[in-house]
């Protein structure tokens, strides 16, 4: 074959597959939570757990926002998050790209579908990262146990009166990660020697 | 040869020797020889984060309550209210509880019962009753609360229960005093014709959580103490003590102890029910009553010494073995033997329309261990051995009853009434765990004045029974049961009941309503404040004018463990406690003008202290 075949050559079957695999991980991770925050205190030794999936939240919230409010943080919930109403449509969405880059198997769609997942992670981490700020920053001047603002990190440990908080990446945020790496190996696996 | 197979089988070699020389094939004797090797104080001690064993529910008698301890660090863990007020979780205050309560104040609570499946302890349910107001109660396990109390119609005094059949079908209460039915007036000079010692048979509606009586049965007028349900092949029996068969009506203590034989109650309780069925009975006021002497069989008497107290079936359902109080022995009875005397009419005579076995044709063997003296009760090990309170000689004897051989025998600090042992009225006992209950406990603990609280002595019978804990307890277990802590599931939070028009979830939907002169309010207590109308001026507040009829359903939306709220008002005697997702109402009449702070009596929290509001009642002009 020569060179200029090669350049407008369709990416491999293999490779058609890797990124369905991909857009089969990209669905699968809406089934399970993507990232979450563990709340240890003295007297919640077991941990009280905010639980973010791409749909909804899970964990102890009530008794998280029944907390809070003594230092006047404002209370967590679904109606604070409207991501998350329209998140597992756009997660979705994604996964079809993904599977119709695998059909198509046109390198230039895959760079695309690189970019715009890179955009979407960064995107979702800044909008995370500012969520946090509001709630930590944002503190009812009324509030009966005052304390300095404060920014949990998304990823990490932080303190905050009686409780150490833990963020970590759920289940699900691994498997888009493990998604973002099936569309890499594309890259390499047809890469122009 | 080839060169791998000495390699191959060298290692082999090499690796079986390794797991004989160091592996452990034997790690349940292991951690029994480490028991047996721990000193007394390491075998009580429970350090923080591990649990106890067993969970012992000990009868607290005249407190009307139950006290909940676990076994082997003795520490009590709750007190469950049952019969009386308690106003440390309100029970009697609130509208549930104090319905229960039925008007009374305080109950005599005797002998717990725990429900039953196959003859084992099934850790839902609790059956216990009252001496004091002939009532019978039911307890939940989930919650550790009262259920349901029932009135037994008839009786007068139902010392001689609870007890529970192999599949709690039924829970029968035999009458410690013999009344006249209905308890009418009656002359005592009428005693032998007119008084009666009435057994009710109660069930349980397990899905409505509700006692009922099935039927009773009016036996003589005698003095019924203790009993016992059958197991395995004498499921369908059922055997309790008498005494005042003299039929006695003053100074019982000589008068009641004169016949040198009193009687044994044999019953089969599925014959009863059978001739309930059939509608060999009569109505008496609403009750089903049998009266032996006119609807006869399913009942006998087996002579006994006299004036026993505990009756016990050992857990293959073979025996039933009495013990004498004021003989001092105890008396093995064959059911074997008893069927077959029925069977084959083997009577001696009758009493009071009931046949009378023959004490010949059914003893098996009369165990008379040497200067023992008041055997009351008789609890079992996982080897079927026989372990006997004596009262009066203030010790626990051990012995075979398959040969009446003395065992072993261990001094208690004085005057045990019924002894425990780890699921020891089981068709499978545990073993391991005695405690004895004792009654006097003068010199045990530091001074408290005249009058001391009882004791209960935790005896290691994994070995030569040795007494290796003491704990206070206050008055006064008469008996306890002791289960194995896994049977128990307890839940952490009551479940949301959307279904309860009284209960309120969300701080948004408190409201006060006002019907004429009833108001209801519908409130949340949280972490840390009540809201009983969260679009008024002050949400914690409530103003009512003097007379009005005042409903407050109060729910507690802090959905975790342990955080319970109480609710008091000042100076208007009462409170009530909300657990964790619990609604609770109080109704009262607001009788007293005035302004009167309500608060949070149950400590909830760092602003605990600030959870408090007004409840105003506003003058009659």
């Amino acid at each position: 074959m020569n060179d200029s075949s090669r350049k407008n050559s369709k990416l491999s079957i293999t490779s058609s597959l890797l990124i369905g695999l991909s857009a089969i991980l990209i669905v699968v991770s809406l089934f399970f939570p993507w990232w979450k925050m563990v709340f240890y205190a003295p007297q919640y030794p077991e941990g009280l757990n905010i639980i973010v999936y791409p749909n909804k939240l899970e964990g102890e919230i009530d008794i998280i926002n029944g907390l809070n409010h003594y230092i006047g943080m404002s209370n967590f919930g679904a109606e604070n998050f409207p991501e998350l109403s329209y998140l597992a449509y756009l997660v979705g969405g994604l996964a079809v790209i993904t599977l119709v880059t695998a059909i198509l198997r046109n390198r230039k769609v895959l760079y695309g579908l690189i970019g715009i997942i890179a955009i979407g992670c960064l995107a979702g981490i800044l909008d995370l990262h500012f969520a946090l700020q509001k709630y930590g920053t944002n503190l009812s001047p009324k509030a009966p146990i005052k304390i300095d603002p404060f920014v949990p990190p998304i990823i990490g440990q932080n303190t905050v009166a009686n409780f150490v908080t833990h963020s970590l990446l759920g289940t699900g945020i691994y498997f888009v990660i493990a998604a973002f790496i099936l569309l890499l190996i594309p890259l390499w696996k047809d890469r122009k020697k | 040869m080839k060169k791998w197979i000495p390699i191959a089988s060298g290692l082999l070699a090499g690796f079986i020797a390794a797991t004989i020389n160091f592996a452990d094939f034997s790690a349940k004797t292991n951690t029994e020889a480490a028991l047996s090797n721990k000193t007394d104080a390491e075998k009580v001690y429970v350090p923080f984060g591990q649990k106890d064993d067993y969970y012992l529910f000990a009868s607290g008698g005249h407190s009307g309550q139950m006290f909940i301890y676990g076994v082997p660090s003795m520490r009590k863990i709750r007190t469950i209210p049952v019969f009386s007020q308690d106003s440390a979780t309100g029970y009697g205050f609130d509208e549930h509880s104090k319905k229960l309560m039925g008007g009374y104040t305080w109950g005599d609570l005797h002998h717990p019962a725990f429900s039953e499946t196959k003859g084992d302890y099934d850790g839902k349910w609790m059956f216990a009753t009252d001496v004091g107001n002939s009532r019978a109660a039911v307890v939940d396990l989930e919650t550790f609360t009262t259920k349901d109390i029932i009135n037994v119609p008839n009786t007068a005094g139902p010392h001689c229960a609870a007890f529970v059949t192999e599949n709690t079908e039924y829970m029968f209460l035999p009458t410690r005093f013999a009344v006249p039915v209905g308890q009418k007036y009656e002359s005592l000079d009428n005693y032998s014709q007119n008084y009666r010692g009435v057994m009710s048979a109660v069930t349980f509606d397990e899905k409505n959580v509700k006692l009922n009586i099935a039927y009773q049965v009016a036996l003589p007028p005698w003095s019924y103490d203790l009993s016992d349900a059958g197991k395995k092949g004498s499921a369908d029996w059922a055997v309790m003590t008498t005494y005042n068969t003299e039929e006695a009506t003053t100074t019982m203590e000589v008068n009641a102890s004169q016949a040198d034989r009193d009687y044994i109650v044999l019953f089969n309780w599925k014959e009863l029910e059978k001739m309930v069925k059939d509608g060999k009975y009569e109505d008496v006021d609403g009750q089903k009553m049998i009266y032996p002497e006119k609807q006869k069989g399913g009942i006998y008497l087996v002579p006994v010494a006299k004036s026993p107290h505990g009756v016990d079936v050992t857990p293959d359902g073979k025996y039933f073995i009495a013990s004498g109080k004021l003989a001092p022995s105890m008396t093995v009875f064959s059911f074997e033997k008893s069927f077959k005397a029925v069977e084959n009419k083997d009577f001696a005579g009758e009493r009071n329309g009931i046949p009378i076995i023959n004490y010949k044709s059914v003893m098996e063997r009369e165990v008379n261990p040497e200067n023992a003296l008041g055997p009351l009760h008789t609890q079992f090990d996982d080897k079927g051995m026989a372990y006997t309170t004596m009262f009066i000689s203030s010790e626990i004897v051990k012995w075979d009853p398959k040969t009446g051989k003395t065992l072993d025998r261990v001094p208690v600090q004085y005057s045990p009434g019924h002894s425990v042992s780890a699921e020891g009225d089981t068709v499978s006992p545990d073993g391991k765990w005695l405690i004895a209950l004792n009654k006097i406990a003068k010199d045990s603990y530091l001074s408290v004045g005249p009058s001391h609280p009882e004791s209960m002595q935790l005896i290691d019978i994994s070995g030569k029974m040795k007494v290796i804990q003491s704990a206070p307890v206050d008055p006064e277990p008469h008996y306890a049961q002791m289960i194995k802590a896994d049977k128990i599931k307890t839940i952490n939070v009551y479940p949301k009941d959307e279904k309860n028009k009284d209960a309120v979830y969300k701080q948004n939907d408190t409201k006060i309503v006002r019907k004429g002169n009833e108001v209801h309010v519908y409130g949340i207590a949280m972490r840390s404040r009540f809201i009983f109308d969260a679009k008024a001026k002050r949400p914690d507040v409530i103003e009512v004018n003097e007379g009005d009829h005042v409903f407050i359903h109060l729910t507690n939306i802090d959905f975790d463990e342990d955080i319970t709220h109480g609710f008091a008002i000042n100076s208007y005697d009462l409170n009530i406690e909300v657990q964790p997702g619990q609604t609770n109402t109080i109704e009262f009449t607001a009788d007293k003008a005035g302004t009167f702070p309500l608060y949070c009596t149950n400590f909830c929290s760092a602003l605990h202290q600030e959870m408090n509001g007004y409840f105003l009642v506003k003058p009659k002009n």
